[in-house]
């Protein structure tokens, strides 16, 4: 294990302005911030409070009993999400804060947001997304299939602010994200979905 | 604080302690996450976790009137619990960090994030489950709940320079991991 | 930092200029002339006009028909005629921002009743962008309309304010999804105010892969 520089541990320590680090250290430190964004992120999960309550209520129990049996034992959860179209179903996120320093990304502005768009398209030979954001111009948001399995994406910076949108499939097919949770009616038949990309700085 | 609707600590603390139990459900919904996530990481598994986080979250009401600083109950807990996680490792074989948990499950307002994080976070906590348990308690209390030096000593019950060091040799070890695995 | 900015932006009226050259190309040639004189009554009006322009460019981009691309674009001008007749009613100091028209109209096509809007409307000054998306986002969750407006009016007086209101919604329907009541997961969040989560953080992850695209030239 090689000694990091102790600048990098008094900037981390927050003993030195993290901002004034030469750019290698700055560099050397960033897959460190990475793993604590990913380690930072919420466990998903039920509230402990129903457990937690349920358990203060019942009398102290004996040591050993049964009460901490049940304490123990695993409760799981099940999502269930809903089919949509025979082919497709899509979700979006517009995603609304970004780790204050150490992104390896583009640099983002006070007024710009993250915007992921994923959508399940098996067989797909082409997915993109339009809206309010692209002037409705296809082909400027392509969802990429990295891994081949049928999951589509694009992450991209935009304008903070509310947007409708939909994908287009191989071009011609306009599919709505039904799994969103904001849909407006488009005055055309049919609904789009709706994406509110917050300041990605705070 | 004072505000409308969000009691104090201390003043949650003083609730329960005068006879309302349910009062205790402010404590329990205001810092489970975080009391979870620590517990995560040290133990590696979301289900032992939350047993973790259940079981002293029920001692710390069984003990609330010992604690002396209700002011401070985030740590008080956050010390509750860090016992707990490490009874529950020193009760296994040393190393013995369970990582075959299902993937997260998605949060519905986040599912494209939890598609792509799995495997990049899956890859980081083996990385943190080669630590000692000391040094990954101070790394973990230091960088992802984000605690003061001051505030670690507190609830570790360890010297400040003691958990300086285990927070500098852990972010040496992990970076070295990190590296080994781009 | 203003997340609204955006719709901001896109309420910029284009004054005494033609859209033709946005339009051209882009929607049935036999739809222009006529988006383009509504997007100038609109205009006259003092209404924001790029949301007729996304509309009809919508519409272009879904192949449909000149008539229903002009009908469409002609119920867009109507909607924010009635959006800046409602902020007049709820007492907005005269001229209505357009950015208020668009967020209103944007408020009544997410189904908010009337009312309900101008309640809200009444009780928080300019920007309200955040306050009607999140009284939307509660009503698209079936809680009460009502009820979601006097929460989402509580938590502004309790402090909370922009972006932060949308924090209150989604609390909500995290309540929803632990097995709670509407009215349940209502009063618990409205008893925990103005303490709502924030939101998630996105991973490093989608952080290093995000990137810019070509955004429309500024109207």
């Amino acid at each position: 294990m090689n000694p990091l520089d102790p600048r990098i541990h008094e900037a981390l320590d927050g003993e030195r302005e993290a901002s004034a680090l030469p750019e290698e250290l700055a560099r050397a430190v960033r897959p460190l911030e990475r793993a604590v964004a990913l380690l930072a992120a919420h466990v998903p999960g039920p509230s402990l409070e129903g457990r937690v309550l349920a358990a203060i209520r019942a009398p102290a129990p004996r040591r050993g009993g049964r009460f901490v049996q049940w304490l123990v034992t695993p409760h799981s959860i099940t999502f269930h999400v809903r089919p949509v179209w025979s082919v497709a179903f899509a979700a979006v996120v517009a995603v609304l804060t970004l780790f204050p320093t150490g992104h390896h990304g583009p640099d983002i502005g006070e007024r710009e947001g993250i915007a992921q768009f994923v959508g399940r398209f098996p067989g797909a030979r082409s997915v993109s997304v339009v809206g309010s954001f692209n002037d409705w111009r296809d082909g400027s948001i392509a969802l990429e299939d990295i891994d081949h399995d049928g999951v589509w994406r694009a992450t991209v910076v935009l304008p903070t602010g509310a947007y409708e949108y939909m994908f287009v499939v191989d071009g011609e097919r306009f599919v709505p994200d039904h799994l969103a949770d904001r849909l407006v009616a488009d005055d055309f038949g049919r609904e789009n979905s709706v994406v509110i990309v917050r300041p990605a700085r705070r | 604080m004072g505000v409308r609707g969000a009691p104090s600590d201390a003043e949650v603390v003083a609730r329960v302690l005068g006879g309302d139990r349910e009062a205790f459900g402010l404590v329990v919904r205001r810092y489970e996450a975080g009391l979870l996530r620590f517990a995560t990481r040290m133990l590696g598994s979301r289900d032992a976790a939350a047993d973790a986080v259940a079981e002293s979250l029920v001692r710390a009401y069984r003990h609330l009137a010992s604690c002396r600083e209700p002011a401070r109950l985030r740590t008080w807990l956050y010390r509750i619990v860090a016992n707990r996680c490490k009874s529950h490792l020193a009760r296994r074989p040393v190393g013995d960090v369970s990582l075959d948990e299902a993937a997260p499950v998605a949060d519905p307002t986040d599912n494209s994030a939890a598609l792509e994080r799995t495997e990049q976070l899956a890859l980081v906590e083996r990385a943190l489950a080669t630590l000692s348990p000391e040094k990954r308690e101070a790394f973990v209390l230091k960088h992802v709940e984000g605690l003061s030096y001051e505030e670690m000593a507190a609830v570790t019950g360890e010297r400040i320079p003691t958990l300086k060091m285990r927070v500098h040799r852990a972010r040496e070890s992990l970076l070295k991991l990190l590296e080994d695995h781009q | 930092m203003r997340w609204w900015l955006g719709l901001a932006l896109l309420a910029q009226p284009v004054v005494a200029q033609s859209v033709r050259p946005r339009l051209e190309g882009r929607i049935p040639n036999d739809a222009v002339p006529g988006v383009d004189s509504i997007v100038a009554v609109a205009s006259g009006e003092g209404l924001p006009t790029e949301p007729l322009i996304q509309k009809a460019l919508e519409g272009g981009a879904k192949h449909v028909t000149a008539p229903r691309i002009t009908a469409a674009v002609q119920a867009s001008l109507e909607q924010l005629r009635g959006a800046r007749a409602l902020l007049e009613r709820a007492g907005d100091t005269l001229p209505v921002k357009t950015a208020e028209v668009t967020t209103v109209a944007w408020a009544l096509r997410r189904g908010l009743p009337q009312p309900v809007v101008e309640r809200v409307v009444a009780a928080l000054k300019p920007p309200r962008a955040a306050a009607l998306h999140a009284v939307a986002d509660l009503a698209a969750h079936r809680f009460n309309v009502d009820s979601s407006a006097d929460l989402i009016i509580a938590a502004i007086h309790d402090g909370l304010q922009r972006e932060r209101l949308l924090d209150v919604s989604a609390a909500a329907a995290h309540e929803l999804q632990r097995g709670h009541t509407h009215a349940e997961a209502l009063a618990r969040v409205r008893a925990e105010l103005p303490n709502v989560p924030g939101p998630p953080r996105p991973t490093a992850n989608a952080v290093g892969r995000a990137r810019r695209v070509a955004t429309p030239p500024p109207p």
